[in-house]
């Protein structure tokens, strides 16, 4: 066979084996693309099936759940015979209500009429932990007034009443009861600092009766000699119990080198997400695992 | 059966207003608070073993069960107390905490809920509980307020005093101040269409203009619950318009709109961005 010896029709050729060739490639490439998403899809489907059966049983059991606790609220009136007095039913009753009312206490606000209007008690807690409660006395009169009252001095109770008091009591309540337990919370971690940490602390805790500035010197090992860190905490915002600016820095006398850099970032990091205590309750936790290694 | 002694009669009497005024008093805090509760039991176990009574030291459990609504959201809660008395102090814990709600529709409340359990925190679930509903009927009567206002065209609508508004706070004090009867616009209406796809605790309002229904504006608000309890409205805007209206927005203002959106709320407050939104769908109507 006789190769034409023209550029044009050898370049023709090659050309044309070239164009083959990247067709070639190119479906290739598609069909690889199109099993990579194949892959992904069956991938995705399987995940989609596993959500699905996850979401049925956990449906199925909140199902149970509700059943369970629908069943034993309903309140314990074991006869409606008619051998049960008027008396009986209206006294049971008056029990009921009146442990109703109790149980306000756990919404954050409950309260007692008085001849003047209402007496309401602010309840507050912390992850748990049910602290401190506060009253306020109202007088129901327009203007609406406070009474008396034990909210303390550095809580903005002037600027809420101002705002609120007068157009939506409801929500100058809820308010209080916000800041009341922001404050709360954060007096409590720096309680639990003071009273539990207090061997890793240098000297007493700083703060301010609001508890939202704090500033301490601390160690991180129970049986470290020095207290190479300082910490400010400063909680701007008055209804969070998380601190709004976090600064630590090494006081060490060793040079700061880049490990000491890094715990001070990451304790930086810490004192933003977590309550105080727990941070420290992380440390202490570290430092036992360290005693132990050493132990062993 | 009646008691036919006076004495009787009287201790009856005084049983029965004894209990009107307990249920007044009930009555009224339920108004105060926003929050019924409707039945709650309560059940002690005594833990304290002997060496601890010589160590004069209490342990009590307590078992609660709660259950009441606010507003149009019920709640089932059981949660457990331990309440724990040395020489120095009282203290109580809350141990454990389950909380079932219906309606489930309000899916930001789910992951708020599963919070509140983790944390044992009844408190805040309940403060968080009360500024939720809050926004969302806060939500519904200004989408129905927009609603309401919008229809066929017709000339010469007078606008509303956009309020100048720059913070969360500020937005929340004219909410609550707001007097829907006051609107000064009596039935003048917006030549736009106003839809709420979800119905009526529809948590997005679409809006079409008359005359070029092409165009589209979406705006989700979306009421947030944060890690911390704090509720917080989150509105964005999501504009359509056919291909050719894209093609032409050589500014780049669909594009951009969201982002504008935010800025826009941050000026104005919500209502006034959302109805300065809707009167810019139909400008050529105007003058």
């Amino acid at each position: 066979m006789e190769w034409a010896n023209d550029g044009k029709t050898r370049g023709g050729v090659l050309a044309h084996l070239e164009r083959l060739e990247i067709q070639v490639n190119r479906s290739r490439k598609n069909l690889e693309d199109l099993q990579r998403a194949q892959a992904v899809e069956s991938a995705l489907g399987t995940k989609i099936h596993k959500l699905r059966c996850l979401r049925d049983e956990l449906r199925a059991e909140a199902k149970q759940r509700q059943a369970r606790v629908k069943a034993s609220t309903v309140n314990v009136e074991p006869d409606q015979t008619p051998e049960i007095s008027e008396q009986e039913v209206a006294k049971r009753r008056k029990e009921n209500v009146k442990a109703i009312l109790q149980a306000y206490r756990f919404t954050g606000l409950s309260g007692k009429l008085t001849s003047r209007g209402v007496c309401v008690c602010i309840s507050t807690a912390f992850e748990g932990n049910l602290l401190d409660s506060y009253f306020i006395d109202l007088v129901i009169q327009k203007p609406l007034r406070i009474h008396h009252h034990s909210i303390p001095v550095f809580i903005p109770l002037e600027e809420l009443s101002a705002k609120y008091l007068q157009t939506n009591i409801q929500h100058f309540l809820f308010c209080l009861c916000e800041y009341l337990n922001a404050y709360a919370g954060r007096k409590y971690q720096a309680d639990r600092l003071q009273s539990d940490f207090a061997a890793f602390l240098a000297g007493p805790l700083r703060r301010n009766s609001l508890c939202n500035l704090l500033s301490f010197t601390y160690k991180v090992e129970p049986r470290g000699q020095s207290f190479p860190f300082c910490a400010r905490l400063l909680y701007k915002d008055l209804t969070t119990a998380l601190p709004t600016d976090v600064t630590v820095t090494y006081q060490g006398t060793d040079a700061l080198s880049s490990s000491w850099e890094e715990q001070r970032a990451s304790h930086e990091n810490l004192f933003f997400s977590k309550p105080l205590h727990q941070v420290f309750t992380s440390f202490a936790r570290k430092g036992e695992k360290l005693d132990m290694s050493l132990v062993s | 059966m009646y008691q036919s002694d006076s004495e009787g009669w009287a201790s009856s009497k005084d049983l029965r207003s004894h209990l009107g005024h307990l249920e007044s008093e009930l009555r009224f805090l339920s108004t105060l608070t926003g929050i019924s509760i409707r039945n709650y039991s309560m059940k002690t176990e005594d833990l304290t073993n002997t060496e601890k009574k010589e160590k004069s030291i209490m342990k009590v459990l307590q078992r609660h069960r709660l259950s009441g609504n606010c507003r149009m959201i019920t709640f089932q809660l059981e949660f457990q107390i331990l309440e724990i008395q040395n020489k120095e102090s009282l203290s109580s814990v809350i141990t454990d905490l389950n909380i079932i709600m219906e309606p489930t529709e309000y899916s930001e409340l789910s992951e708020f809920v599963s919070r509140a359990e983790e944390r044992r925190d009844l408190l805040m679930f309940f403060r968080s509980l009360h500024f939720f509903v809050e926004w969302c009927e806060y939500r519904k009567r200004t989408f129905e307020h927009f609603k309401e206002r919008s229809g066929p065209a017709r000339r010469g609508v007078t606008s509303l005093q956009p309020v100048v508004c720059r913070d969360w706070e500020a937005e929340t004090k004219r909410l609550h101040s707001r007097d829907w009867s006051q609107d000064q616009c009596t039935k003048e209406k917006y030549p736009a269409a106003v839809h709420l796809p979800e119905g009526a605790a529809s948590s997005c309002m679409a809006v079409r203009s008359t005359c070029q229904p092409g165009f589209e504006l979406v705006i989700v608000w979306r009421v947030q619950i944060d890690e911390e309890g704090k509720v917080l409205p989150k509105l964005d805007l999501l504009p359509k318009a056919p291909q050719q209206a894209l093609k032409l927005d050589r500014n780049r203002v669909l594009e951009t709109a969201p982002l504008s959106f935010r800025a826009l709320l941050g000026t104005l407050g919500i209502e006034a961005a959302l109805e300065s939104l809707i009167k810019s769908l139909c400008t050529a109507d105007y003058d």
